[in-house]
């Protein structure tokens, strides 16, 4: 993917940056709001990490800007502030992603890769996924491995939904919690591996082939590779 | 003094003033109006009146005539009516005054006021002096025949003497009532402004001396119960806030520093010690470094969030919210984390109205109470929320465990900011989570409320319960 970095600290850009480019990302990197918005214009980029906070030009008008003038490619904010109000506004300004500061580079790596796949797979069109021998049907809500039906709770075929949109992809707990409970804090309990260990009771287990996998110190994916 | 005259209670008091004195002034008008003005038309009216009867007399009669009447009517000299006739050369030849005055002979047909001297009487009739009397009278000119070229002048006038001088001093009398009025509105208002004045001035005193440092000052009460007093009673309400926030503030600041102190201290030992070590040392204290510093940005989270609602963010975003349906998202979401650390999470609802909140903090609330649930409730075994409707239209929600509860005298320290109970200092957390809910409910302009949950002096569990008003009263 191509990425534009859009953040005035340095420090933070430069950390930024290294870690998408280890991940297989082309990066580049503005320093101000005008200057992102030129870039912006110029190159083609995949997804935008911006933050909220900017020299000259702060991320939201700009963003607001390349969104009057037809730009559709995913956005994601960075911001130190953070409660709904801040995500709302960021929204309204064309956002599709909000993450508040300090956060963990594997969080903002799983968002901005799920952003730039968004725009390869528009979401609404695609009404099946399938991962290995394991399938699901949005429409008739049914989920099927080796042909064999599966029964799920409502919620575990939301989680199961995600993880299945999101596939071969890092997904972290904190994406769960905010997009399938639609919940946007982080409780200090493990609930969310609770529910993940219950769902993969029920996919894996009587499989040889395990698919959903824990990805340490980041989140879950759900994958065929070995 | 310029101060007094600056206040705003004065200038309402010199317009009141201003306008109290127009109204007097077309009062008195008015008053002037109805009487001098009637009385100096009757005052014509009666010498027109005896006009016509002289011309009357002259017309019929003639001159001779008209001669004895005059004569005999001027004999009434105090009913304040004077006539003469004169002869064309002006010469009296009858009448009650001496000679025509001055002004009658170049006066028209029209009224003209004039003066004139006459001996001043004593009650005895004789004659002490000269008095100046005024008058006002009219002239006419009578022709003894139609083509005569010279005239009889007839002269008819009234004393208006008295009702001069009565007039003279109705308007002295009415000056110095305006200037009355006008000068005791200055001075009631000069009272007044001084009087609120000094009201104000111990309210700018408090002020001062707050902004000087003296936090624990408060406007003095006077007692008096008016809009002042409610004043000076909210302003003293707001004061107490500020002191409590300001005395939270600083008591956030000292456990901040001792709470985040001791990580970074802890961070800073292994690192020293890992410069010294190995690899395997140093990937060991790596990754201890990364969870405290990820417990940290917990805590400021946390501390963020406390601020965030307490300065009364997100108040924008309350909408009617139902309880049962938030517990019953929040059961799920922990049913199975429940289950695993060994506890039933039961949900216990009866129908409740909504009330006024945010579904995002009410959860967060929730599912802080819950994690407190299942990290401190040792030895429980079940944990409930409990949703039901309170009195006066309150809406309860409650979270009940039957671990080993909170002994009453702490019940109150454990709302603060990172205060934690001796026995849980070894368990994660940032303290916050209960002032968190604390904050959530003040958010809400509920309370919070901690008790035993069971019958049980051995483990008498924790209740927490936050109270919602009603949605109305919200």
């Amino acid at each position: 993917m191509r990425i534009l970095v859009i953040e005035d600290d340095s420090e933070a850009a430069a950390h930024v940056s290294k870690g998408l480019r280890e991940a297989g990302h082309v990066v580049d990197h503005a320093m101000d709001g005008e200057v992102g918005l030129n870039m912006a214009d110029v190159g083609d980029y995949d997804a935008y990490v911006i933050d909220r906070m900017l020299p000259k030009l702060d991320g939201v008008s700009m963003l607001s800007r390349r969104r009057a003038d037809g730009d559709e490619t995913p956005a994601l904010f960075l911001s130190a502030l953070g409660e709904v109000d801040d995500r709302v506004k960021g929204f309204k300004a064309g956002g599709d992603d909000y993450l508040v500061k300090p956060y963990a580079f594997p969080e903002l790596l799983a968002r901005v890769e799920a952003l730039g796949r968004r725009r390869v797979a528009p979401a609404n069109v695609t009404t099946r996924y399938a991962v290995g021998d394991l399938e699901i049907d949005v429409i008739t809500r049914t989920v099927r491995r080796a042909g064999r039906k599966i029964d799920l709770q409502p919620r575990e075929f939301r989680l199961l939904e995600y993880l299945m949109r999101h596939a071969a992809q890092v997904v972290t707990r904190t994406m769960l919690l905010e997009n399938v409970w639609e919940y946007h804090f982080d409780p200090q309990t493990n609930v969310i591996d609770v529910h993940i260990s219950r769902l993969r009771s029920k996919i894996d287990k009587d499989f040889d082939k395990p698919l959903l996998k824990t990805i340490r110190g980041a989140g879950y994916t759900i994958d065929d590779a070995d | 003094m310029l101060r007094l005259l600056r206040t705003t209670t004065f200038s309402f008091t010199i317009i009141y003033v201003f306008v109290f004195a127009i109204a007097v002034a077309l009062l008195g008008l008015l008053f002037y109006q109805n009487t001098f003005g009637v009385m100096s038309k009757q005052t014509d009216a009666i010498i027109d009146q005896e006009m016509v009867v002289l011309s009357e007399v002259f017309s019929t009669e003639g001159a001779g005539v008209l001669r004895r009447v005059i004569r005999e009517r001027a004999a009434w000299r105090d009913d304040g009516l004077y006539m003469l006739i004169g002869a064309p050369s002006g010469a009296v030849l009858s009448g009650n005054l001496s000679a025509l005055p001055p002004e009658a002979l170049s006066a028209g047909e029209g009224f003209f006021n004039f003066t004139f001297e006459r001996p001043r009487l004593n009650a005895a009739g004789r004659e002490v002096g000269i008095e100046t009397r005024e008058a006002r009278g009219k002239i006419r000119r009578f022709k003894p025949t139609p083509d005569a070229e010279t005239s009889f002048l007839v002269f008819v006038a009234r004393d208006i003497s008295t009702r001069e001088a009565l007039r003279e001093r109705s308007q002295a009398l009415m000056t110095r009532i305006g200037a009355a009025t006008i000068g005791l509105g200055i001075l009631m208002g000069l009272v007044f402004s001084r009087a609120l004045l000094r009201r104000v001035d111990s309210v700018n005193r408090t002020a001062r001396a707050i902004r000087d440092g003296d936090m624990s000052k408060r406007i003095a009460l006077t007692g008096a119960g008016d809009e002042l007093e409610s004043l000076a009673l909210n302003l003293n309400a707001m004061l107490d806030q500020i002191e409590r926030l300001m005395s939270g503030m600083r008591e956030v600041s000292d456990n901040i520093a001792h709470d985040l102190r001791s990580p970074l201290n802890r961070i800073r030992g292994r690192l020293t010690e890992a410069l010294k070590g190995g690899v395997d040392e140093r990937d060991e204290a790596l990754r201890a470094t990364l969870a405290d510093a990820e417990n940290m940005i917990m805590t400021f989270n946390a501390l963020l969030s406390i601020a965030r609602i307490e300065s009364g963010e997100g108040a924008g975003s309350m909408e009617a919210v139902d309880l049962v349906a938030i517990a019953q998202e929040m059961v799920e979401l922990y049913e199975p984390a429940a289950q695993d650390a060994g506890f039933v999470l039961q949900l216990k609802t009866a129908p409740a109205p909504p009330v006024r909140g945010s579904r995002s903090l009410i959860s967060q609330a929730l599912a802080n109470l819950l994690d407190n649930a299942l990290k401190y409730a040792v030895g429980g075994t079940t944990i409930r929320i409990d949703v039901r409707k309170g009195s006066d239209g309150r809406v309860l929600l409650s979270v009940l465990d039957d671990g080993p509860g909170v002994p009453a005298a702490e019940r109150d320290s454990v709302l603060k900011r990172f205060v934690r109970l001796e026995q849980s200092r070894s368990t994660p957390g940032s303290g916050l989570g209960l002032s968190l809910v604390s904050a959530i409910a003040r958010a809400h302009r509920g309370a919070i409320a901690l008790g035993d949950s069971q019958a049980n002096a051995e483990r008498p569990g924790l209740k927490v319960t936050i109270a919602f008003p009603a949605f109305d009263k919200a």
